[in-house]
């Protein structure tokens, strides 16, 4: 029981309802260390914002309204939900050292400082600018982003896959089988079992039988 | 020992007594299986006699001319068939038959069995309930 339920508890964290959730995860060590469990911090106000608003997706491009990098355009990284936060790929940064020890400094990085969703505007692709956006519906059926401005649909982002295979330019090996030959329909259906079907095309006679057996 | 560490470094102390005890604990001559069926009889003679018939035999049929490999291609888009269920089944297997004897008036309810109606899973080999096989 002590070992497994230590290792149980490390699974799944539960957070306590004025948790302050930061850039960490809250089952990494690093949160663990910033926010243990006797700690009560000052309450953070987030503005509320029905889940069906919000227009910003993880791999978006958006331009940055204020602060440091006014002006500037990036790609959004990370998204959190709970602080209406989003980190884009090397901007909003401040720097740090990293892998500090009593006798090495430590590594000198560059780390994004996560953007209010007020402070950034997804960016129109015809004119290159930042825009308001209203969810509007098209002719099929589908939800969609309509820039303010123009009225031009902003796709969502392609979802990279994290191992990096992009489907359309797979080069098959030797262990695959082709799209061709796995959509073909060859299943007749039948009141057989895959084994009965087996056994009859292999000409397989089994005349014992299982004994009579129990259990409760 | 690294996890006997880390507990004695925390909150708890002693030997762990919840996990499985595995054939990979205990002595050198603690001998504990892990679950394979037997092959065959332990006679009085301590002697070990081995029967074909329980020993598990593979039938692989000739696998020259298939094209289906181990795994799929990443190009391959979903597929579009409906799951197969019994609604399913019957509607294409038995439904056509029942309607072709109806119109020629050779229905009957005590003939179900040529439609492939089982009334007991008795005297069948692999028999559908209980499953007497493994998938």
């Amino acid at each position: 029981m002590r070992l497994t339920a230590l290792l149980s508890m490390a699974a799944r964290v539960i957070v306590p309802k004025d948790y302050r959730y930061g850039t960490n995860r809250p089952w990494t060590a690093a949160a663990k260390r910033m926010n243990p469990p006797g700690k009560k911090r000052r309450k953070v106000f987030v503005e509320p914002m029905e889940p069906e608003d919000w227009s910003v997706v993880k791999g978006d491009m958006v331009e940055i309204l204020a602060g440091k990098d006014k002006g500037k355009q990036g790609k959004v990284i990370q998204v959190f939900r709970r602080r209406n936060w989003v980190i884009l790929e090397g901007l909003n940064t401040h720097h740090r050292y990293v892998g500090k020890s009593t006798d090495y400094r430590g590594t000198y990085i560059a780390t994004e400082a996560p953007l209010l969703l007020r402070d950034v505007a997804l960016i129109d692709p015809s004119d290159r600018r930042p825009t308001q956006i209203d969810w509007k519906f098209t002719e099929e059926g589908e939800r969609v982003r309509v820039s303010g401005r123009t009225g031009r649909i902003i796709p969502k982002p392609v979802v990279e896959r994290r191992d990096g295979i992009v489907p359309q330019q797979w080069k098959d090996g030797p262990k695959d089988t082709s799209p061709e030959d796995t959509l073909e329909k060859t299943y007749v259906p039948s009141l057989k079992t895959l084994e009965e079907e087996v056994m009859e095309k292999l000409g397989i006679q089994e005349n014992s039988r299982h004994q009579r057996s129990y259990w409760y | 020992m690294g996890v006997l560490s880390t507990l004695v470094r925390g909150l708890v102390r002693g030997a762990d007594r919840m996990s499985e005890f595995t054939s990979k604990r205990g002595s050198r001559t603690h001998n504990k299986g892990r679950g394979a069926r037997p092959t065959g009889l332990r006679l009085p003679s301590r002697k070990f006699l081995s029967i074909k018939a329980m020993i598990p035999e593979f039938v692989v049929p000739h696998l020259e001319g298939f094209k289906l490999r181990p795994y799929v291609s990443y190009r391959t888009p979903k597929g579009t068939e409906a799951p197969v269920t019994a609604q399913r089944l019957f509607d294409e297997v038995v439904a056509p038959q029942v309607k072709k004897d109806f119109e020629e008036g050779t229905f009957s309810k005590d003939q179900l069995e040529k439609y492939g109606f089982e009334p007991t899973q008795e005297g069948k080999l692999l028999k559908l309930y209980p499953k007497n096989y493994v998938r």
